[in-house]
């Protein structure tokens, strides 16, 4: 990603960036795809884009060590099974270290039913242009972000959880994925830094 | 791959902020460094490794609360950036007071010097650093942290912990091992699984009052806040808490804690759901000591909950309790608590010279942090020191603990939907010189009165009140607050119970009867008006209907020796001497040493016609 990043502060006024970045894409499709790639879990590259088939595609980003993302696991899973039909749901495991033996046992422990992915390369994470766990990303029919950030407003801060969620991004981003209304707004997680994996 | 290209395209519009953040983050950085003069590179081995070992690592290692290790390099560099933000935000390491004159114990508060030595560690790289600076690892004792407990308790049945709600508060009661009165030097909790486990703290219940709140026997069963009533003045007077990282604090010399026979300990424990279902089982590891307790701490209550009556949306709502300390103490710990509304917590000490001392000052309260506070020297306040308490709670809808939404009027209570307004202190009381009182009953004496103050319908308050004046023998004092608390609770068996009690040691027998058949209408099974009925009528003559009550009372507690010796003279005045004698042998095998039986199972074998009571 670095050599985006250096295009990106050279340009000076929003008409330039969106060229170079549209240039950047031309140039070379394939061979990011090539270099990074999400896995499934039996290690094999997969693109869930490709796999939606034109449904939705929400992606739920997760870590087997994080006390947050751990706390939403009832809660993933209930929207998972709920949308199973509509939209094409993974978790992602953006760990670089965390195993596949390590993500089926988080699976069982967790209780969880959904198809997981890990992403140690990032490739979704950059996609999905979300920075903790557990965040979520929901792109629509035609593959666009239409959200990424929180999955509801449970925790104000660390350490500063309510009772219950008063805000529901996630499933509001879902529906609106579905419907064509227009999606919350983008809001940032609370949670355990992606890049601190680095 | 085009739908692969299409998203990338999403991700380049998308990353234009986020990454000129990180250039002009990077570039600030390389221009301070530019212009000031270089200065040394913070390294993880030199300058991030001790302030590690020492504030995180207790927890942050296996089979602690952290829920992950921070032990070494690679550990604490995984987690970089989340430990500038939650160091930062000071929600890491957990300490909620502000530094203040009087200091802590185990401080675990970082200072602004060590939070921006991490975050230049973080902005510079994260550098190990030479290994030859590296301090040594710390060290952890496995298991049990006091070394292996004289008697381990282990919760009977564990309770499960569902995989998702609010927090929950169970509590575990749990029997004790010992068939005779010791002294303990210390009690450990093992909360059972420390991830999802808040805090705990054990409650002492010597009269099994808890187990009444148990659906079943030996069920346990929910709640926040207990209330555990005692029938004498024995004042549980230790903190024993754990929280995340705690090492237990055996009692100073002197001040071991007594445990009886048939006492039962109360686990209360705040649990955190944790995603998916748990198991907790906790237990309780006990350390006596041979050395029965020589100093007599107690724990002073400060509150205000009949002041807590916020109305929604309040941002700054005040609560302020003040006590003027009777005698000299010394101030061993503090422990304040408030539930989710608690906002700024502050307690101060005004002493007879006009001096203040801030005793504990929390301006960012948070339930799941709380903790007792030991001072690191103990406190001298003297006599006229006025203490008070000053909490401002937050009812608004930006307080990201308020459990109702939309706010909604909160009154003081028990559940953890109401407030509290606590703040406890444990003291050393010290008798004036020349003085015979136990110090303790005069502190609580005056809280009483204190109380009464507060809250003259305060039912408790008056009963402690007239059970202490009781006690040291001003009894005309006693006999008016027990009718006091009668009046407040006329179907209170206790309250009647000790309201005719206390008439008949002042000899009014007329007027006590009517309260202990009171007492026995709202609590049938109260041996103590079953066996002060029995009493009253026995000094009115009236030994068939004394005989039934002393029954009554030996059926609730076969082991009372007063009762069996009672109950043998009783008989002997119906002439049922050798039915007497049966009681009076059976009074001195409960108790070998009771004079009155002995007395008249020699009266009743030389000389049958006279037996005293």
């Amino acid at each position: 990603m670095r050599r985006r990043r250096l295009i990106l502060e050279q340009v000076s006024s929003i008409f330039i960036f969106l060229s170079a970045a549209a240039v950047l894409v031309l140039a070379m499709p394939s061979l990011l795809a090539a270099q990074k790639t999400a896995l499934r879990l039996d290690g094999t590259p997969v693109d869930p884009f490709l796999e939606a088939a034109g449904k939705p595609v929400v992606l739920i980003f997760v870590r087997t060590d994080c006390p947050i993302s751990n706390r939403y696991a009832p809660m993933i899973q209930r929207i998972g099974s709920e949308y199973s039909a509509k939209v094409n749901l993974w978790l992602v495991y953006p760990s670089r270290k965390t195993t596949a033996e390590q993500i089926r046992q988080h699976e069982r422990e967790y209780s969880y039913k959904l198809p997981a992915l890990r992403d140690p390369q990032h490739a979704l994470v950059t996609l999905a242009q979300v920075q903790v766990t557990p965040e979520a990303a929901v792109f629509d029919g035609k593959h666009r972000l239409l959200y990424h950030g929180r999955i509801d407003d449970l925790y104000r801060d660390f350490g500063r959880a309510r009772p219950t969620a008063t805000t529901h991004e996630l499933e509001d981003a879902v529906q609106a994925a579905l419907s064509g209304k227009t999606p919350p707004p983008n809001t940032t997680g609370v949670g355990c830094f992606i890049t601190d994996d680095e | 791959m085009t739908s692969s290209g299409r998203t990338v395209v999403a991700c380049l519009l998308g990353l234009g902020s986020a990454a000129a953040a990180a250039y002009a983050s990077h570039r600030g950085t390389a221009a301070r460094q530019a212009v000031t003069p270089p200065i040394q590179q913070a390294t993880f081995n030199r300058d991030i490794a001790p302030i590690v070992f020492r504030y995180c690592a207790p927890c942050h290692r296996p089979g602690e609360a952290g829920p992950f290790p921070l032990l070494t390099y690679t550990d604490v560099k995984a987690r970089a950036r989340q430990i500038v933000t939650v160091t930062s935000k000071r929600f890491m390491p957990p300490w909620l007071p502000e530094p203040q004159e009087l200091r802590f114990a185990d401080e675990l508060r970082l200072s602004e010097e060590q939070i921006a030595l991490i975050q230049k560690w973080v902005e510079e790289g994260a550098v190990e650093g030479d290994s030859a600076n590296l301090p040594a690892a710390p060290q952890f004792v496995a298991g049990w942290q006091l070394g292996r407990p004289d008697e381990i308790v282990e919760a009977e049945r564990p309770y499960t912990l569902p995989a998702s709600g609010s927090d929950m508060y169970w509590n575990f009661i749990f029997r004790t091992p010992v068939d005779r009165t010791r002294w303990l030097k210390a009690i450990e909790i093992r909360p059972g699984d420390k991830r999802v486990v808040h805090h705990a703290n054990v409650l002492v219940d010597r009269n099994q009052a808890a187990r009444r709140m148990e659906a079943e026997p030996r069920a346990g069963f929910p709640g926040m806040e207990l209330k555990i009533e005692s029938e004498t003045f024995d004042p549980d007077s230790h903190f024993l808490f754990w929280k995340p990282g705690t090492v237990p604090r055996p009692a100073p010399e002197g001040m071991s804690l007594r445990l009886d026979k048939d006492t039962d300990l109360v686990l209360n424990i705040h649990l955190q759901p944790s995603g998916k279902l748990e198991q907790i089982r906790p237990s309780l590891g006990l350390y006596f000591t041979e050395k029965p307790a020589t100093q007599f701490p107690l724990l002073l209550q400060l509150e205000n909950d009949k002041q807590l009556n916020i109305p929604p949306g309040d941002k700054r709502f005040l609560v302020t309790d003040e006590f003027t300390l009777p005698v000299d103490v010394d101030l061993l710990a503090i422990y304040p608590h408030a539930h989710y509304l608690g906002k700024d917590l502050q307690a101060l000490a005004i002493l007879p010279d006009g001096s203040s001392k801030t005793l504990i000052h929390i301006p960012e309260w948070n339930l799941n942090w709380q903790a007792i506070y030991y001072y690191a020297d103990r406190v001298t306040l003297p006599r006229g020191t006025a203490i008070s308490m000053r909490y401002i709670y937050d009812n608004s809808s930006g307080n990201p603990a308020n459990p109702n939404d939309p706010p909604r009027q909160v009154v003081g209570g028990n559940r953890s939907r109401d407030e509290m307004a606590h703040l406890w202190l444990q003291v050393l009381p010290h008798a004036p010189p020349g003085s015979t009182l136990d110090p303790r009953m005069v502190l609580q004496e005056a809280m009483a009165r204190h109380n009464i103050e507060k809250n003259p319908a305060d039912f408790e308050a008056r009963y402690n009140l007239a059970a202490m004046l009781q006690g040291r023998g001003a009894q005309d004092e006693a006999i008016l607050n027990f009718e006091f608390a009668v009046r407040l609770r006329p179907q209170n068996g206790t309250a009647n119970n000790a309201l005719g009690a206390s008439l008949l040691a002042a000899g009014r027998i007329d007027e006590a009867l009517p309260y202990l058949y009171a007492a026995l209408r709202a609590e049938p099974d109260n041996f103590d008006a079953h066996y002060n009925l029995a009493n009253a009528l026995v000094s009115q003559d009236k030994f068939l209907e004394a005989i039934e009550h002393y029954r009554a009372a030996i059926r609730l507690h076969p082991d009372d020796a007063n009762a069996e010796a009672n109950l043998g003279g009783a008989l002997a005045e119906t002439g049922s001497l050798s039915e007497a004698k049966m009681h009076f042998q059976r009074a001195l095998q409960i108790d070998p040493n009771h004079k009155l039986a002995r007395e008249n199972l020699e009266q009743i074998s030389s000389n049958p016609k006279n037996v005293q009571h």
